[in-house]
């Protein structure tokens, strides 16, 4: 698998550290222990297309958003990170 | 108080060993280690790209580079290591850390590099061939041209890599190695090279 970095282009698997799913928000501080437990334990376990959070540390050290579909690794989507390269998001 | 006496030395002075290394009859690789430069890393502050850019210029004469690029002047080159940073990297103290920080007070952050890094010269008839099994980025003149850069991993180690100006007609590849993982990835790059003769050497010269 390979990965096209938005910042560096197509780069070997090795080079990335997976987070997980990019899906979940922090809640608001007022949202209870529920909306909590939820984001801090509870995943979806997706067979198909989702959202995660990768770490470009062999390369350029960026946070990536990356939607792969889970069943054939197919890459659709490579973007930025909010705050990966301090322009680009959350400027 | 005990007096300490510090002794600076290349994070290779033990590994590196100058001379004929590998297959004999003309080298086909040459690894030279510049010892004794100043590198600062450079990075904009949260929505200050804009600013760093602008004092970058203003300092240089030159636009950092914003893709993977690395670019010189008559005494300093810069070298994209990211998005909105880059790495200076000089001698003599010119473009030093105490030079730099107050030419990007509040737009950017600034590390001193300078003995932090191992900078390895790697030229040669052999040198992408050698580079090939290390790397897994395409150094294809075609690709790869001269100024091109990159933020890689070789043996699992960051590195940054970046094309020099050709020298007697020939690629000359430079890379930027943490400190504690050179003497490592060095041992590497001999095994790699060996099998078609290496020239080591090192230089206070930057190519």
């Amino acid at each position: 698998m390979r990965i096209v970095c938005p910042f560096c282009g197509e780069r070997e698997l090795g080079e990335f550290t997976y987070l997980g799913d990019a899906k979940p928000q922090r809640p608001a501080a007022d949202a209870g222990e529920d909306a909590v437990y939820d984001y801090v334990y509870l995943r979806d376990n997706i067979a198909g297309v989702m959202s995660e959070h990768w770490y470009h540390g062999g390369g350029c050290r960026a946070w990536l958003k990356v939607t792969r579909n889970t069943l054939t690794h197919e890459i659709s989507a490579v973007e930025p990170a909010a705050g990966a390269g301090a322009a680009k998001v959350g400027a | 108080m005990a007096d300490f006496s510090w002794d600076v030395r290349s994070p290779l002075d033990r590994a590196l060993v100058a001379g004929a290394y590998g297959a004999q009859g003309d080298a086909g690789v040459s690894l030279t280690e510049i010892r004794n430069f100043d590198l600062v890393q450079v990075m904009a502050r949260r929505g200050k790209a804009g600013e760093m850019a602008k004092a970058a210029k203003a300092r240089f004469g030159i636009a950092a580079p914003e893709t993977r690029k690395a670019v010189g002047t008559s005494d300093a080159t810069l070298i994209w290591s990211g998005p909105d940073q880059f790495l200076v990297l000089s001698k003599g103290g010119k473009h030093g850390i105490d030079a730099l920080a107050p030419v990007f007070t509040g737009s950017a952050s600034l590390s001193d590099q300078s003995h932090a890094r191992v900078l390895i010269s790697v030229s040669g008839e052999k040198a992408r061939a050698m580079l090939a099994k290390v790397s897994s980025i395409d150094l294809h003149p075609d690709v790869f041209g001269v100024g091109a850069a990159a933020a890689t991993s070789m043996d699992h180690t960051s590195v940054t890599l970046w094309r020099n100006n050709d020298r007697d007609g020939q690629a000359v590849f430079n890379l930027l190695v943490f400190g504690t993982f050179a003497e490592s990835l060095w041992h590497t790059i001999l095994d790699s090279a060996a099998e078609y003769g290496v020239t080591i050497s090192h230089s206070e010269e930057l190519a």
